[in-house]
């Protein structure tokens, strides 16, 4: 899975990953392997959103580095992940990652809402 | 949408600052120059999914933050908790004296019965030990909880303290059902036996200080 293929792909949703709107495959980390969601659990979605990089750069100290995201994984109720961390909130939102590795923002949780996003750019499909 | 777990449990990590707790529920990291964005806001909770005897557990399991002391932890921050690991470090004498003072609050605020287990971390620390592993079962004893050596450092134990503590939890819901359903009502339910739940202490009692 190339980044920059599904990034462009902002028009329809990407057949291979996504069936009757749903996550066709199983979502995992990126750098571990650890099982997120299982398949067919989350909503494709399309928005904008900032997310912090997963890897900051210390040199640019005092500013998050953000950049830009569009395709979600939509999932209404947390207890749906199969594993996930949740961060302490900052502006109404609780950012995601890996519970084994700790990697992340792997999506970000909206704290009036209680719906989780999962960025689909920041995950593994198996 | 259909529910995707049979079971599902609130769990609280407690004990002194400094013992453990983040660590515990975090990655273990040594980087001296961790920039990852993650860990500068840290982590709030974890939603872990098990296996538990055929049932999907799903295990919301919450740091506690260090410079709450036990005099000020209420009955607010305990709700809806069915299990609490109480941590102490065994290189830290003062934090395993203070566990009394831990179960002391858990029984004045948190729901009767809640399930308990005590952690005895850092047993990687070995030089630096101020706790025996002997102590530690003894207190264990005492209040009859269960116990084990953990070292969040080298993952050892963690993973088991864990299926441990929901296994129990597991176990005292299925009897609760039992005792308010008819027994025909039943099938498909696997009641642990105390036999198994009790299934040899020792072998894991002792494994941390051997390693
Ligand atoms: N050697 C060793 N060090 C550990 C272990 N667990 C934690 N530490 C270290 O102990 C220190 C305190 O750990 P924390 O996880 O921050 O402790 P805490 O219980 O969350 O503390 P508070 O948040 O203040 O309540 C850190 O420097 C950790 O690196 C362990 O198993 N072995
Ligand atoms: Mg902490
Ligand atoms: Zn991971």
């Amino acid at each position: 899975m190339s980044e920059a293929e599904i990034t462009t792909n902002t028009g329809d949703s990407p057949n291979d990953l996504v069936e009757n709107g749903l996550n066709k495959l199983v979502v995992k980390c990126k750098y571990c392997g650890s099982k997120i969601l299982d398949k067919k659990l989350g909503k494709y979605i399309l928005q904008e959103k900032e997310l912090p990089l997963m890897q900051q750069d210390t040199r640019k100290e005092g500013e998050i580095q953000n950049e830009k995201v569009n395709q979600f994984y939509h999932v209404e109720n947390m207890f749906t992940f199969d594993n996930i961390g949740f961060t302490h909130t900052v502006d109404c939102y609780k950012y995601l990652s890996c519970a084994d590795c700790d990697a992340g923002p792997v999506g970000y949780y909206d704290m009036n809402s209680k719906h989780s996003y999962v960025a689909l750019s920041r995950i593994e499909h198996a | 949408m259909a529910k995707t777990y049979d079971y599902l449990f609130k769990l609280l990590l407690i004990g002194d600052s400094g013992v453990g707790k983040t660590s515990i529920l975090f990655r273990f990291s040594e980087d001296a120059f961790n920039i990852s964005f993650i860990s500068t806001i840290g982590i709030d909770f974890k939603i872990r999914t098990i296996d538990l005897d055929g049932k999907k557990v799903k295990l919301q399991i919450w740091d506690t933050a260090g410079q709450e002391r036990f005099r000020t932890i209420t009955t607010a921050y305990y709700r809806g908790s069915m299990g609490i690991m109480l941590v102490y470090d065994v290189t830290n004498e003062k934090s395993f004296e203070n566990i009394k003072n831990w179960i002391r609050n858990i029984e004045e605020n948190a729901s009767a019965d809640v399930e308990k287990m005590i952690l005895g971390n850092k047993c990687d620390l070995d030089a630096k030990r101020q706790v025996s592993k002997e102590r530690g079962e003894q207190l264990a004893i005492e209040y009859q909880i269960k116990f084990v050596e953990t070292s969040a450092k080298d993952s050892l134990n963690v993973e088991y303290a864990f299926y441990t503590l929901a296994r129990d939890i597991k176990a005292k819901m299925e009897k609760k059902q039992e005792a308010s359903n008819p027994p025909g009502n039943r099938s498909g339910v696997h009641q642990l036996k105390d036999s198994d739940r009790q299934r040899k202490p020792t072998s894991w009692l002792s494994r941390c200080s051997l390693l």
